[in-house]
């Protein structure tokens, strides 16, 4: 399937089979229309076409971008997004997996999945669009809620900000990097290179909440984000910790691809589906067991 | 009937004297022994899987639906009782056993004060009068004068003594029993069976291991042959004359049968969380969905597993997962995906005894309400029960076809006793089943018309919409659990949310004409009481309808197997000509019968058991004259407080 490549896709396809532009429902500015962009170009770049793209939405703010580009999508519970592309990846290796949601859905209410996809390390594309707020419930704190801020101290109720790039090296993400959507262009380079990972490829990118969040503004992000150094060997992933260690201890949020490190794979083929691959399949061999 | 000893035909006779005759023998057709000592230490399976896989093999019937073990892995008392028969047997009947085979060779945890004497504890007031009981004597003989007035006869086995001190291994103290027992009942005497199934375990290991097996088999029979000689026994046991067998039969549970259905069936993806007593169909499918070109994964959670299911079955793969109640309970999210975004779900539910962790380990029929109704809003879904091994299979396969066809989850229910009961089943039954794998509802790319007009959710007459799998050029399908319009896109239009709840709706509409499978009927209801029944207990409805005409009662069976949504037109007409309506069920309320009671406007009776044992022939039978006599409306059997055992003068 993936081999049959119509023409060479036109940024325009996206277009297709999507919400209208003026329908789509983020408020003006919001952090995501940046993520939309940023993942339209990736996805021209790399000629997917929209019939092979099979991307799983998040609830919440965030998860809508799916309906807002050409190419099948799902969207099921709160914190689930990841194990369904989970299942449809192992199924189909031939589609290509996006999974699309919020730093609620992904770290909190689903962060179970989080850690043991970062585990199992499917093909699949992860993008977190963090604004450390829950948006479309007016505002609650989220995971990532506190980057930044001089917290002296917190408690049971207001926990410090979660720290997404820790966690995934930790629980053996072989592809993890971070974006901003205030810079689709380079975004869109680091989405086009996780699409290229052969394992399960996290990008966290910053996407403001201009309505709900008046602290990690645009302009925040940009006096705290800084590219990674182009000396940085992201297959070390030793200099992936000490490179967190050395922004953390400035107070600077790495831009690029911090750590990336394909494991060996088995490669699946699709598994069979249609009649004709089932009709004949004989348990009758099964059956010497209970003799 | 009566046989002169030297005609065997084959069969299961028991022995005693008849007449001036001599040693003569009666048919007994059936026997019920059960195997009972302390959980991982003392061998209880590997004692009654040799036994099930040998009469087996010797032409005889097996069925060991009742499962007796602990939610623990060492320690507490386990039991298996097995049915031997000469013709399948139409239930597991009663508690009543022939033989009492006790294991325990040393104090139990829960009895340190009565060291070996547990399983007689526990299980002897079930010993039939002039039964046998063979037990483990290594740690000192019992006395046990109360059950000899019985006329019970008392075989003190010491098994383990044998195995550790002549043999030097402890292991084969089961086969020093298997031996003993092979004795009593007069069976394999030249160790044919025991041999061939020895062979097949240990050869690869070593000739020496076989014969030291046999080797301790002996030592059994010798122990049983110096009993007999010191009580001048003659006429003492059983005799199991191998039966010519027409074809091979298998032993095998409900697990075992409804994982093949479901690889017959074309599923190709499972997902499961280990559960009792959902577990073997994990490893079931992991071992063998890939010599199918499928894949089984374990997962983190029971949630990930029904997610990842639900991500295969978007791909268009036939998915699964199976779980028991606890994990049913985590997953009922997720119906509702399955039902408003249409991606279809087979779902096991092995039931257990709930609520909450419950009584993992016993068996219970709790949970229809919560895959009936479970979730919030209302969804299409379809809920199947197969009563037996061959249905788990059979039904298995239906379960598929509806899921694809409906596009709405599909629970099947079963229990812990189906899931891990045993039962004999001809190899030809499932060699000669036509399977037809209906995929008619899916597009395949050259019926896709290239206009871009395809509607995932079209709306039809039948509600059912033709579905697009991701991976087809020509088209993309929009996917989600939030209401939608017919090409898949968030919609809280009122006009469009309600004809898609119409829609979704009209499938059930559709299943009831053309799917769902009216109740099996056995007797004619008219006038007189219906035992209602579903699931795994249809055998023991037929066996109590036997023991009641025997007793001057003719009823009727109505049993069900498609249970949701409910088949009023086919259940009304039968029920209401009924005298009364009986439902019989493993849970406290009946949840069944206000099923029936909901849909059929009829007032149902119920007969109820929820203490973790199987529902008896002689419950539904003590029920049902309950009700018919004093008009009482719910029995609960199996509650009243246990009597007083006696074994030895002092108890």
């Amino acid at each position: 399937m993936a081999e049959v490549k119509p023409q060479k896709v036109s940024p325009k396809v996206w277009d297709e089979n999507a919400v209208a532009r003026h329908r789509i429902q983020w408020c003006p500015g919001c952090g995501d229309f940046g993520v939309l962009a940023a993942l339209k170009m990736a996805l021209t770049k790399l000629e997917i076409t929209p019939y092979e793209l099979l991307m799983v939405g998040g609830i919440g703010c965030s998860g809508q971008i799916r309906n807002y580009l050409n190419g099948n999508a799902f969207h099921g519970t709160h914190g689930g997004a990841l194990a369904y592309a989970l299942g449809a990846k192992m199924a189909n290796p031939e589609l290509k997996v996006i999974t699309l949601a919020g730093d609620g859905d992904t770290f909190a209410i689903g962060v179970e999945n989080f850690v043991h996809v970062c585990r199992r390390d499917p093909e699949v594309l992860l993008v977190i669009m963090d604004n450390g707020v829950y948006g479309l419930t007016k505002g609650q704190n989220s995971p990532t809620h506190g980057r930044g801020m001089d917290i002296k101290e917190w408690s049971e109720e207001s926990p410090p900000p979660f720290n997404p790039l820790r966690l995934a090296l930790t629980a053996g993400a072989t592809f993890v990097a971070q974006s901003f959507s205030g810079d689709p262009k380079h975004a869109a380079e680091i989405y086009a290179e996780a699409l290229q990972h052969k394992g399960f490829a996290m990008v966290n990118d910053f996407s403001p909440c201009v309505t709900y969040n008046k602290f990690n503004t645009y302009d925040w992000y940009r006096a705290h984000v800084e590219e990674i150094p182009a000396g940085h060997d992201p297959s070390d992933a030793n200099a992936a910790w000490d490179l967190l260690n050395d922004f953390d201890r400035r107070g600077r949020l790495p831009l690029g691809v911090i750590y990336r490190n394909p494991r060996q794979r088995t490669a699946h083929s699709r598994l069979p589906m249609w009649p004709e691959e089932l009709q004949d399949a004989d348990v009758r061999p099964l059956l010497q067991m209970f003799r | 009937m009566v046989q002169a000893s030297g005609v065997w035909t084959g069969g299961l006779y028991l022995r005693q004297p008849v007449g001036g005759e001599g040693i003569a023998s009666v048919i007994v057709n059936h026997l019920k022994l059960l195997v009972g000592g302390v959980q991982l230490r003392d061998g209880v399976v590997t004692v009654s899987d040799i036994l099930g896989r040998i009469f087996t093999r010797a032409g005889f019937h097996v069925l060991a639906m009742e499962r007796g073990y602990a939610s623990t892995i060492y320690g507490a008392h386990q039991y298996d009782p097995i049915v031997v028969a000469e013709e399948p047997p139409v239930s597991w009947g009663d508690p009543e056993i022939d033989i009492l085979v006790a294991l325990d060779y040393d104090s139990n945890p829960d009895a340190q004060e009565q060291p070996n004497r547990d399983t007689i504890l526990r299980h002897s007031k079930y010993l039939k009068d002039g039964g046998l009981l063979v037990y483990d004597s290594s740690t000192g003989d019992i006395h046990t004068e109360a059950l000899e007035r019985r006329g019970i006869k008392i075989f003190p086995i010491p098994a383990r003594n044998i195995a550790r001190d002549e043999l030097k291994r402890d292991v084969v103290k089961n086969v020093v029993t298997v031996g003993a027992l092979f004795r009593l009942l007069e069976f394999d005497r030249d160790a044919t069976h025991l041999r061939a199934l020895l062979e097949e375990r240990f050869l690869r290991k070593g000739r020496e291991i076989v014969d030291l097996n046999l080797r301790a088999a002996q030592r059994g029979l010798e122990v049983v042959e110096s009993v007999l000689k010191a009580k001048s026994w003659t006429n003492v046991g059983y005799r199991l004359e191998p039966r010519p067998t027409k074809e091979p039969m298998l032993l095998l549970s409900g697990n075992d049968a409804l994982s093949m259905g479901a690889i017959r069936a074309g599923c190709r993806y499972y997902a499961g969380y280990p559960i009792t007593p959902a577990s073997a169909i994990l490893e079931f499918m992991e071992e063998h969905l890939p010599k199918f070109g499928g894949r089984a994964m374990q997962g983190q959670n029971e949630r990930e597993s029904i997610r990842a299911a639900i991500g295969a079955a978007i791909t268009g793969v036939r998915s699964m997962v199976g779980t028991s109640g606890p994990g049913l309970s985590l997953k009922v999210e997720e119906f509702g995906v399955s039902g408003v975004s249409e991606v279809p779900m087979v779902i096991v539910d092995t039931q257990r005894a709930g609520p909450s962790t419950g009584m993992p380990t016993k068996s219970e029929q709790g949970d229809l309400f919560l895959v009936a109704y479970g979730g919030h809003g209302e969804i299409p879904r379809i809920v199947l029960a197969p009563a037996t091994q061959e249905e788990c299979y059979t039904l298995m396969i239906d379960a598929h076809n509806l899921a694809d066809k409906y596009q709405c989850p599909v629970f099947f229910l079963t229990d812990l006793n189906l899931s891990e009961g045993r039962k004999v089943v001809p190899q030809s039954f499932f060699e000669q089943q036509a399977v037809t794998i209906d995929r008619s509802t899916l597009v395949r790319e050259g019926d896709l018309r290239r206009d871009g007009t395809y509607k995932r959710f079209v709306f039809t007459p039948s509600g059912i919409s033709p579905r697009l799998v991701p991976g087809t050029v020509g088209g993309v399908i929009k996917v989600t659990g939030s209401e939608h319009d017919e090409r898949g896109f968030v919609s809280t239009d009122p006009a469009t949310r309600k004809a898609m709840m119409e829609k979704r709706a009209r499938k059930m509409e559709t299943y009831l004409k053309e799917d769902a499978k009216p109740p099996q009927v056995f007797g004619k209801p008219e006038g007189k009481p219906v035992l209602v029944g579903w699931g795994s207990t249809r055998p023991l409805l037929l066996d109590a309808q036997q023991r009641l005409r025997a007793r001057g009662t003719e009823t009727a069976v109505v049993h069900f197997t498609h249970l949701w949504p409910f088949h009023t037109a086919a259940a009304k007409p039968l029920l209401e000509k009924a005298s009364a309506v009986i439902s019989v069920e493993q849970n406290f309320s009946g949840q069944f019968a206000d099923l029936v009671q909901t849909y059929c406007l009829i007032p149902v009776c119920r007969i109820v058991k929820y203490n973790g044992l199987p529902i008896y022939a002689s419950d539904v039978v003590g029920g049902t004259e309950q009700i018919l006599r004093n008009g009482t409306q719910h029995v609960r059997v199996g509650v009243e407080a246990p009597a007083p055992v006696k074994v030895s003068e002092g108890d």
